[in-house]
């Protein structure tokens, strides 16, 4: 048996400290920023208590005017603190983005992992992994030069009259700065995260249950909606989950053609809109200059809200891939 | 063993780092001293640099980083520089926090803030201005507009462009019948300031329900486009027919090259005026009587019938009680040296920007408030 020095004793401690700090990390800084921001968000708790969740209009009042106090805090007259559009707004984007991205995603996928093979194959792989890392501010670029006029001339006029009947569907068809152009950049941007995680989950299908499907006279769509999604549900779920948390994060693109409405909810797909984190990223400065420091308090509160929003939505996710007794699914 | 060798070896690169570092500021020091009777070259090369940093504004950030720093570097090799675009509320916060030396500033400081910080300077070190643009496929010329009529856009409450407030303004031009997108900047910014403060003093009633700043509570207008940055303002005007907006004199050729229009304003004497050097000098002559000993104004609407309305002072932010003299002095010469009409406010330096230079009345105002800066 090899004697072990003190000096490397004195490493192995060395080493244990570092991986200690490595591991603790993730937790420690999540915590910080939860209470920094926590901490940060007290006075507009205390200023507009639960009108925050419920009010439309967001005012930081006249900053080059008199002060004004309420509930033991003060804020320059006039302000008013009123989040429903950014919540609205963050909610109905990313739910949109889902829709169209999903079944691009699964169908993608199921090629990627069943049809194509070879050079073909490769080829596909690596551009879903390309479009997974184009810069968002990329993507925005696109939208402003491309898809926004599209919808504007093309596309919202088009579904107007075919699905105008449909409330949330008709209306003014606006300016192509909206809701629907904001799902449809998310969507883009969430494809790839949860294309790739699909392929990988089809992957590990087992091909015996595929090919006993093929075998007992099965179509290629009933083994994928009978043996293949079965199979992955709870690894997609997962997958859906974390494209809807970067749905919801996602500041740059959304800010470049949402139309960053404020005090006004959106009265059909082609109205403007504002996400929380456009709309933080977009106001943080002018906030800086408020004396009071209310409207740096504000949009901390708004930062605590979506990080609650995001943590609800994982959780969820987690709920409802927990492991549990498989029945009726094949398992190998 | 290997792996440990490595390990000492890095050890022994840092401490060595460490070494010379110490010994660099040491012996700089000492050869100072040596050189305190030597000769004067010597001297300057040995004296320890000064560090300027400037945060701020992003329409201020060319004329620092391509004009200003370079040209300043030369002359005073001395003093390193640096610069960043940031927005100026964040500058203005900087230059309070002491996180940089100088923030850079659209907008002045609000009276509130100034009593929280009664050590803040706001210097003004050049004059911009800003335009109103639109994009109306088949109207030619400029279009006359004033800030009644606009403030009445921007609230919804006129909607369409042959509107009869906007015909009895522009007799003879054939303006179509289609809905006003009016543009807005959705991040904070001095031409959002610019432009409030004009609607604000044009209409009362933008002034009670609105009111003006680097960012406002805006009208919710199902029509209306927030924008990020003036980049973002010209590409959303330029791919959207029939709308209306703001843009800092900066992007005026880039933005008239991708076929937008801009208006003659109506100023405080009746006349309709484009925004040109002659009328934007205009406008800061009438104005600079009234500019008090801390030059925090607004410039909107001087009188003259040949002054632009919409024009503004650039402002440097900083701080009076500096941490100690080297950098007050170097603080104080760069100031000096930026608001000199021969040096730092030569068209020179300022035209590539769009900037206009100093009135000579302010700059008695600028340099008695420079001289404020103490260490």
């Amino acid at each position: 048996m090899r004697k072990v020095s003190s000096a490397a004793k004195a490493w192995d401690r060395v080493f244990r400290v570092l991986a200690a700090i490595g591991a603790a990390s993730p937790a420690v800084f999540l915590v910080l920023i939860a209470a920094i921001v926590s901490v940060e968000s007290i006075p507009t708790l205390r200023f507009m208590g639960v009108h925050f969740l419920t009010e439309t209009r967001w005012d930081m009042g006249n900053l080059y005017g008199a002060m004004t106090h309420k509930n033991g805090v003060t804020a320059p007259a006039g302000a008013s603190y009123g989040a429903l559009v950014f919540i609205v707004g963050t909610l109905l984007s990313s739910i949109i983005a889902l829709v169209v991205a999903v079944p691009v995603s699964i169908g993608t996928a199921l090629i990627l992992a069943y049809r194509v093979r070879g050079p073909l194959g490769f080829l596909l792989n690596i551009l879903v992994e390309l479009l997974a890392g184009i810069p968002s501010v990329v993507i925005g670029l696109w939208g402003i030069l491309v898809l926004v006029p599209w919808i504007a001339n093309s596309f919202a006029p088009f579904l107007k009259s075919i699905l105008g009947w449909i409330p949330f569907f008709g209306g003014q068809t606006g300016t192509g700065y909206s809701l629907l152009a904001s799902g449809m950049v998310l969507a883009m941007m969430i494809v790839p995260i949860i294309t790739a995680t699909t392929r990988d989950l089809l992957e590990q299908v087992p091909v015996l249950a595929r090919e006993g499907g093929l075998g007992i006279g099965m179509t290629s769509w009933e083994v994928v909606r009978y043996v293949s999604l079965p199979y992955i549900r709870e690894g997609f779920i997962g997958a859906v989950a974390l494209g809807w948390g970067r749905a919801m994060g996602e500041t740059m693109a959304v800010l470049m053609v949402s139309g960053n409405a404020t005090n006004i909810l959106p009265q059909n797909l082609y109205s403007p809109i504002s996400t929380m984190a456009a709309f933080i990223a977009n106001q943080l400065d002018s906030a800086e200059t408020d004396a009071s420091g209310m409207a740096v308090h504000a949009l901390s509160e708004l930062a605590l809200l979506l990080l609650a929003i995001t943590l609800v939505t994982n959780l969820i996710a987690r709920w409802l891939v927990r492991p549990r007794r498989r029945e009726g699914v094949i398992t190998s | 063993m290997k792996l440990r060798s490595k390990w000492l070896a890095g050890l022994a690169a840092v401490a060595a780092v460490g070494v010379v570092a110490g010994c660099g500021t040491s012996n700089s020091s000492s050869s100072a001293q040596n050189t305190a009777s030597g000769n004067t070259s010597q001297q300057a090369a040995s004296v320890a640099t000064v560090t300027l940093s400037e945060t701020g504004s992003s329409l201020l950030y060319p004329l620092f980083n391509a004009q200003w720093i370079p040209a300043y570097h030369k002359l005073h090799p001395d003093v390193e520089m640096t610069a960043a675009s940031t927005g100026s509320g964040t500058g203005i916060s900087d230059a309070i926090a002491g996180t940089v030396d100088i923030g850079a500033s659209d907008a002045y400081m609000a009276d509130a803030q100034i009593q929280q910080h009664p050590d803040m300077l706001n210097i003004p070190v050049a004059i911009s201005a800003q335009q109103i643009m639109y994009n109306l496929p088949g109207v030619k010329g400029h279009l006359h507009l004033n800030g009644q009529v606009l403030a009445a856009i921007y609230e919804g409450k006129i909607q369409y462009w042959d509107d009869a407030k906007i015909k009895a303004l522009n007799p003879g031009v054939k303006l179509p019948h289609q809905v006003i997108k009016p543009v807005v900047r959705s991040d904070g910014s001095g031409d959002t300031f610019l432009f409030t403060q004009y609607l604000s003093k044009s209409s009362s009633e933008w002034s009670q329900n609105y009111g003006y700043g680097t960012t406002i509570s805006w009208p919710g207008l199902q029509t209306e486009i927030g924008a990020k940055g003036n980049q973002g303002v010209v590409a959303a005007l330029a791919k959207t027919p029939y709308s209306v907006g703001y843009v800092g004199i900066s992007w005026l050729d880039k933005a008239v090259q991708q076929g937008l229009g801009y208006a003659a304003l109506e100023n405080a004497a009746g006349k309709y005026v484009l925004p040109t050097s002659a009328t934007i000098q205009a406008a800061a002559q009438a104005g600079v009587k009234n500019v008090p000993a801390d030059e925090r104004i607004s410039l909107i609407d001087e009188p003259g019938a040949n002054s632009y309305p919409i024009i503004n002072f650039e402002y440097l932010i900083v701080k009076d009680d500096q941490p100690n003299a080297s950098k007050a002095e170097a603080l104080k010469s760069f100031l000096e040296w930026a608001i000199n009409p021969s040096e730092g406010n030569n068209s020179k330096f300022l035209t590539p920007v769009h900037f206009l230079p100093l009135p000579t009345s302010v700059h008695a105002k600028s340099e008695a408030q420079i001289e404020k800066i103490k260490g």
